[in-house]
């Protein structure tokens, strides 16, 4: 019996196989045509560990595709956008990803060091351009991440110009602790800081802690900072933990100046932490806040007054977010212009050839240029103030 | 007790042994042949890479299932040992220059090696102390990949080149996917298949034999250590595989992948499908990788009626994922793979209760 049995098998699965192979179909695939929708996949963190930021920029991507949808398009073409939480967290990122790839996209937003990094090789082979939150270093470098663009000064740049402000601040001689979110993100600058210090001989001394996540507090690592003798903390981390850190030095009624680079100077840190806590503290903020009122803000307050918003209410990770999309769609209608098919490698060479894009002095010194060599978008920043709850402009443009 | 099937005599010890005795049987595996052979040629190349997840969680699954349903030593440890694997054998292939085969081995014995070492409390430690040894083993190993540079050459994860073996390279993105389903079905195959002989061996029985009743087990002279530290030597080197795998299949390795969150997700695979049952790690592999993706199309095709399913997609997830956990353990703690049993006993006896 059991031989039957097996041969039964064995020619059922042969049989079957062939019949049900023939109908099986391809999957994905498929650039874009004519006046097909453009798509474009988005991997956002709305509700993980980066939420507090990955949310509001999540909305402003969203809003610019909106904005431009009702403005025609990209060439008489809309965008179709999918947006998907991720909640930071890399291997649903990757998920995205497939996912995305899978439906045809041509470019893709993404969000976190961790997950862009962790993509960089699979967005190269795949030649699809990857514009995302995340500012570290070794993306900005087309031979190692060739399909990454980086629009705004890296973490690293922002480190830089944070300690030039600092030992420029303390006549050359101070402690600087360097307070930064445990993963990739929070790590990217530290080493380039270090670095930077030596080469520049700033005269500082440098610690670096990793700020553990979900803490109530940061008295420990503030009175390790104490021990150190830092005046300046450095903090590599987004809003709401950096905020934290702001009370508690208000409470502790301790003489320390915070340096927040990126994702932490912003209106969210300020409210936080409340005006008090908040006041003197600094922000380096490579995109203009509303406050700033430059004229690139012009098409982001028309567009929330449109729908009902108070545009004093748009904060600068909303900014970031429409103005990520905007450098993406600007690459998008360069390709198109030059009669390419919409592919991956047209928008990347668009965007390494066509010139400097246009912000309205919104981000770093108001344009963000690509090069076949260089996919560092621009390497100025805004320095910015807490001052009566509100960040008010100290330098623009500030570059090394 | 499940049910046997009627009117089968055997005549030799052999024919008691043989793993598939009926009719039922040999359709049941002419059919699952079937379906995996034609899966590449029906999914399209997103449902393509969730079956590769799938292949290479079965592995994992089923080496942790060797661990703790048949010798029953708890292990929290998964995700470090996963790491050992992943990291291994990319510095191995890409940076020493083995050839990747040799390579993923390499990774398997050094894992199985790891795994050893950490398996050493279970010596003298049992249950709820010996998990909490390994979550030690999950911590020491997740500190070093993390903080020792060297690993990444002070990049922070490691990019691994796209595989190749024997002249052969996995091709672009259109026939990504399916080419690693081929390969990964080859290897998941393997490992099930050695993991279902293995406790056809005296080796497989006395893991069983010390998860039982160890003083027993001792009393006809099952060496309790070796057993022990065997299994954890074998129960790793499955896991290393699975490492080794996923660090050339996502074509990265950084340590956000292996983290404690991994362990437990493993832990509940083998919880959902059925401890102690090869079958059951597949069952469990498959639907606790499914699972997340099968709530996203769901929470997609009730976005209208109910929008908060969608927005709040990450902890709708952990919630069912908790909810899941316990519903097995109150209402099937043997899994999916008795479910599956009492399926089939349900039809052998039918029209008959029993």
């Amino acid at each position: 019996m059991s031989a039957r049995s097996r041969s039964l098998a064995v020619a059922m699965a042969a049989a079957s196989a062939l019949a049900l192979s023939a109908c099986g179909g391809g999957g994905g695939g498929g650039g874009a045509d004519s006046d097909e929708p453009i798509p474009i996949g988005i991997i956002a963190d709305l509700t993980g560990a980066t939420g507090d930021v990955g949310k509001p920029y999540n909305d402003g991507q969203l809003a610019y595709i909106d904005w431009r949808n009702s403005d025609g398009g990209i060439e008489g073409r809309q965008i179709e956008a999918k947006s998907n939480d991720y909640a930071y967290e890399v291997p649903q990122a990757e998920q995205l990803y497939k996912q995305y790839v899978n439906e045809g996209v041509v470019a893709i937003q993404g969000w976190g060091t961790g997950d862009t990094e962790a993509l960089s090789q699979s967005v190269a082979r795949d030649e699809l351009p990857f514009i995302s939150g995340s500012f570290a270093e070794p993306l900005t470098d087309p031979e190692e991440a060739p399909y990454n663009f980086v629009i705004a000064p890296t973490y690293s740049d922002q480190m830089r110009i944070a300690l030039n402000w600092i030992s420029e601040d303390s006549g050359g001689k101070s402690e600087v602790a360097v307070f930064h979110n445990d993963s990739p993100f929070g790590e990217a600058p530290v080493d380039d800081g270090k670095t930077w210090i030596a080469d520049e001989d700033l005269g500082l001394g440098y610690e670096a802690y990793p700020m553990p996540s979900g803490s109530q507090n940061y008295v420990g690592l503030l009175s390790q900072a104490k021990k150190q003798g830092a005046k300046y903390i450095v903090i590599q981390n987004v809003a709401s933990p950096a905020a934290l850190v702001a009370k508690d030095i208000a409470a502790q009624n301790l003489d320390m100046k915070i340096v927040c680079l990126n994702w932490c100077a912003n209106e969210l840190f300020i409210d936080s932490a409340g005006a008090k806590a908040a006041e003197g503290h600094l922000l380096v903020q490579p995109f203009a806040p509303i406050a700033a009122d430059k004229e690139g803000h012009q098409p982001l307050k028309e567009y929330a007054e449109a729908n009902g918003m108070d545009p004093a209410d748009i904060g600068t990770s909303w900014v970031q977010g429409w103005y990520a999309m905007h450098v993406m769609a600007e690459g998008i209608e360069a390709a198109l212009k030059n009669g390419d098919d919409l592919t991956g490698p047209a928008i990347r060479e668009a965007l390494e050839t066509m010139g400097p894009i246009e912000t309205g002095g919104v981000v770093g010194n108001g344009t963000v240029e690509f090069s076949g060599d260089s996919h560092r978008g621009s390497s100025a920043t805004g320095i910015y103030e807490a001052k009566d709850g509100k960040m008010v402009e100290m330098e623009a443009g500030a570059s090394l | 007790m499940a049910a046997t099937a009627t009117g089968i005599h055997h005549r030799s010890y052999t024919s008691e042994l043989r793993l598939r005795a009926t009719r039922a049987e040999y359709v049941r595996l002419g059919l699952m042949t079937v379906l995996l052979l034609v899966l590449p040629f029906v999914l399209d190349n997103f449902w393509l890479s969730q079956a590769n997840l799938i292949l290479i969680a079965v592995i994992g699954a089923v080496g942790l299932n060797i661990l703790v349903g048949y010798t029953g030593q708890i292990s929290l440890g998964q995700g470090g040992f996963l790491a050992v694997g992943a990291y291994s054998s990319a510095i191995l292939s890409d940076r020493i220059g083995l050839p990747t085969p040799l390579a993923i081995l390499v990774a398997v014995l050094l894992t199985a090696a790891v795994g050893t070492f950490f398996g050493l409390p279970g010596l003298r430690l049992k249950g709820l102390y010996l998990a909490i040894a390994t979550l030690a083993s999950q911590m020491i190993i997740e500190f070093v990949i993390r903080r020792w540079d060297w690993l990444t050459l002070d990049q922070g994860y490691l990019n691994v080149e796209r595989l190749s073996f024997f002249g052969f390279e996995i091709g672009g993105r259109e026939v990504f996917e399916q080419q690693w389903y081929w390969v990964l079905l080859v290897l998941a195959g393997l490992a099930v298949l050695t993991a279902r002989n293995l406790f056809r061996t005296g080796l497989g029985r006395s893991f069983m034999a010390v998860r039982d009743q160890d003083i027993a087990a001792e009393a006809i002279g099952v060496n309790i250590p070796r057993a022990k530290l065997t299994a954890f030597a074998v129960s790793s080197a499955f896991v290393g595989l699975a490492g080794a795998l996923t660090a050339h299949y996502s074509e990265v390795v950084s340590w956000e992948k292996f983290t404690l969150d991994v362990s437990i997700l493993y832990l509940a695979m083998i919880i959902v499908g059925g401890l102690g049952s090869i079958a059951g790690a597949v069952y469990g592999a498959i639907f606790m990788t499914l699972l997340p993706e099968l709530i996203r199309q769901l929470s997609l095709g009730v976005d209208d009626t109910l929008p908060f399913l969608a927005d709040q997609l990450p902890a709708v997830r952990n919630a069912v994922f908790g909810l899941v956990i316990i519903l097995f353990l109150i209402l099937e703690p043997r899994g999916l793979d008795r479910i599956w049993q009492r399926i089939k006993d349900y039809f052998r006896f039918w029209p008959f209760r029993y």
